[in-house]
């Protein structure tokens, strides 16, 4: 028989996967990550291991959001110019380079975890990104463009399998 | 010349300029890319490889005005707050001073100082993010230290990660004050025309003296980690004094009706490069002092003094090109209201020779300064007899049409103008940030970095750094209003030869 794994201790009360949407609500497709998040309360809603919050905060913000959580799943949109927009593009927290793999002075996402973990929070284990590709996030305006309007369903399917995926 | 050699001769002259220009407009503004950055630097080579030319290029934050219309303008707080996920505080509270002026109300002395207490301190938990993790890598850590280390990683391996925790410690604690009377911060619920939504029970009043204390305390501390890591460091300071990083421009800042600094009211006042006074104005005069010009290159616009006329991106004493924020703040005061912030102040400008000072990355001296101000006033405001008092607002019975509000953002003047009918319904939206009224020095300081640190067409490493050293000391808000994955302001450099190929490309991430 295996010895007990030990575990580092978690906060209790926090759903083990949060899934997090990112995005301005009022700058077009900048939405796209927090209307997926929101379109998942449905599907989702007798996960009790899965918790949904969309943040319209960047940087050290997402800190506080992430600690003492176990698994993490992103949703943001991104503007890439290489493919075309609504295309869904899946990464994981070395797609956006921790401190060591970048020199940034900016405070990425990659960062905030590696900086959560110096500071002795505790970090996410797993993190998935699923972002979506858009075309217009510097219009102000509250309604998705067409393509990416069309990609919400096929990119909340995404988040969701990887979040009950890893809530098992 | 005879008259046919003339008109050969102009006409090829024509065309020649006309092939110039060309060459300049073909500079293309890409599709900015999200996970590589916000904006660009594109440099222009000449025959001998120096840099001819430099342009920094952001995306534009489109349809404000539109957007703004037809709505009413108490929602305008909420609106513009959330056009920025980095300075929501600041544009909550121009928006809102919009409002008294719009409904012509003055808020009661307890909503003003509640406003006050939230705004001085976000004033100091932005500042300290941009010390210590935005633009604190640059000299904590240091210009040539490896780019691995050139983070707030390296940040806390150099002033220990006990240092580090109180950062963050601090941070969330004046995050906890500013949602206690705002909700979220990012999405402050605060302002109203006349005052404030929620007043500070006496009974939670001893908590928020303690953070007062303690910010205090986190200030000159921040100030003594200044001194030993960068002031004892000539490298540096030789750096930050450098030609490459120096413009005589004029200043702009908000001052009180003794000349000091003020974040949250007063008047207007402008100084030239010698430190004279070129005029003093009211907020809702600022039509008649600040206009703006456009380049066909940027979206950008930039903004400069209106009576002395556009002469383009020129320093001296002609200069109609002025900066804001912390370094421009501290050049148009004649001191500051508080005891230590003042101390701070008068070692400032004894070591850097005087005001004004014109070095940009004095911006992050300044800025420490700044906070030991902010850190004061919420300790005065927090043991202010007003600051319990029930009576936060002062109900507008005017009819609204047009209102003026400006504030001091951590990045320096944010200007947000309404009209509106009867009904306070908006007609038309204005804003003019703090970004786009440190444009034109923006631009000069990139291209002048680039211009000092490229010869021959060898492009040095460490250049790509150097050259966002000069615009990251402003602390600019590129994207006015996208939260960024993966953060904030990363560039792209891209080089092109004197036949406008591309010949190298720098990016960081």
């Amino acid at each position: 028989m295996n010895a007990p794994v030990v575990d580092v201790p978690r906060d209790r009360a926090k759903a083990p996967v949060l899934v997090l949407g990112l995005g301005n609500d009022i700058l077009t497709d900048d939405a796209v990550g927090l209307r997926v998040v929101e379109s998942l309360h449905a599907t989702l809603a007798g996960e009790g291991a899965i918790e949904l919050r969309t943040t319209t905060e960047m940087g050290l913000a997402l800190l506080d959001e992430v600690a003492g959580r176990e698994n993490l799943v992103l949703v943001d949109a991104v503007q890439t110019g290489r493919v075309p927009a609504g295309s869904i593009l899946e990464l994981d927290a070395a797609d956006l380079g921790g401190p060591l793999a970048t020199g940034p002075h900016f405070l990425g996402v990659g960062e905030t975890l590696a900086l959560g973990e110096l500071l002795g929070l505790e970090m996410p284990r797993r993190v998935g990104i699923v972002a979506v590709e858009v075309a217009d996030p510097y219009t102000l305006g509250t309604d998705l463009t067409p393509a990416v309007q069309a990609a919400l369903g096929p990119a909340a399917e995404r988040v969701a399998a990887i979040a009950t995926g890893w809530a098992r | 010349m005879d008259e046919a050699t003339q008109q050969a001769f102009n006409a090829g002259s024509l065309r020649a300029n006309a092939a110039y220009q060309s060459a300049k407009r073909n500079v293309t503004i890409d599709p900015i890319t999200r996970l590589e950055g916000h904006g660009k630097i594109d440099i222009y080579l000449d025959d001998k490889g120096d840099v001819e030319r430099a342009y920094l290029q952001v995306p534009e934050l489109r349809g404000f005005e539109v957007f703004c219309r037809g709505r009413p303008a108490e929602d305008m707080p909420q609106i513009t707050s959330r056009i920025c996920g980095v300075c929501p505080t600041a544009h909550h509270m121009a928006a809102t001073k919009t409002l008294d002026a719009l409904y012509q109300v003055e808020p009661t002395p307890a909503g003003r100082k509640i406003r006050e207490l939230v705004y001085h301190t976000f004033m100091l938990e932005d500042h300290a993010l941009h010390v210590f993790v935005l633009g604190g890598p640059d000299f904590i850590v240091g210009p040539e230290a490896p780019p691995e280390l050139r983070n707030i990683v390296g940040v806390i391996q150099k002033v220990g990660l006990d240092a580090g925790k109180r950062v963050i410690g601090m941070r969330r604690q004046l995050r906890e004050l500013i949602a206690y009377f705002g909700g979220k911060v990012v999405h402050p619920v605060l302002g109203l025309p006349g005052g404030v939504s929620k007043s500070l029970k006496p009974a939670d009043l001893p908590r928020f003296q303690a953070l007062a204390r303690e910010g205090i305390e986190f200030a000159r501390w921040t100030l003594e980690i200044f001194h030993s890591v960068v002031l004892a460091n000539p490298d540096y300071v030789k750096l930050i004094t450098s030609d490459a990083f120096t413009h005589r421009t004029c200043y702009l800042g908000m001052v009180d009706a003794d000349n000091r600094l003020n974040f949250y009211d007063g008047q207007l006042r402008v100084v030239d490069c010698d430190g004279r006074e070129v005029c003093r104005f009211a907020p809702h005069q600022y039509r008649d002092y600040i206009a703006e010009h456009v380049e066909p290159w940027s979206y950008m616009k930039f903004t400069f003094l209106k009576q002395r006329g556009w002469h383009g991106f020129v320093e001296g004493p002609e200069t109609s090109i002025y900066s804001v924020a912390p370094l421009a703040r501290l050049n148009v005061a004649d001191g500051m209201a508080t005891p230590r912030a003042q101390a701070a102040y008068e070692e400032y400008f004894q070591v850097l020779g005087g005001r004004p000072v014109h070095h940009t990355l004095a911006n992050h001296w300044a800025r420490v300064v700044e906070m030991v101000y902010a850190a004061e006033r919420i300790d005065q405001l927090v043991n202010d007899p007003d600051i319990t008092n029930p009576e936060v607002r002062r109900i507008p019975t005017a009819v609204p049409a047009q209102g003026i509000g400006v504030v001091e953002a951590p990045r320096g003047t944010l200007f947000h103008h309404y009209e509106t009918d009867e009904r306070g319904v908006i007609r038309m939206a204005n804003l003019i940030v703090a970004t786009g009224n440190n444009a034109a020095r923006i631009a000069m300081s990139v291209e002048k970095a680039a211009k000092n640190l490229i010869k021959g067409g060898e492009v040095r490493e460490g250049l790509l750094n150097k050259v966002e050293m000069a615009f990251r000391a402003y602390d600019p808000c590129l994207g006015c209003a996208t939260h960024a994955l993966p953060g904030h302001t990363p560039l792209k450099v891209r080089i092109f030869d004197r036949e406008r190929r591309l010949v190298r490309e720098l990016s960081q991430g």
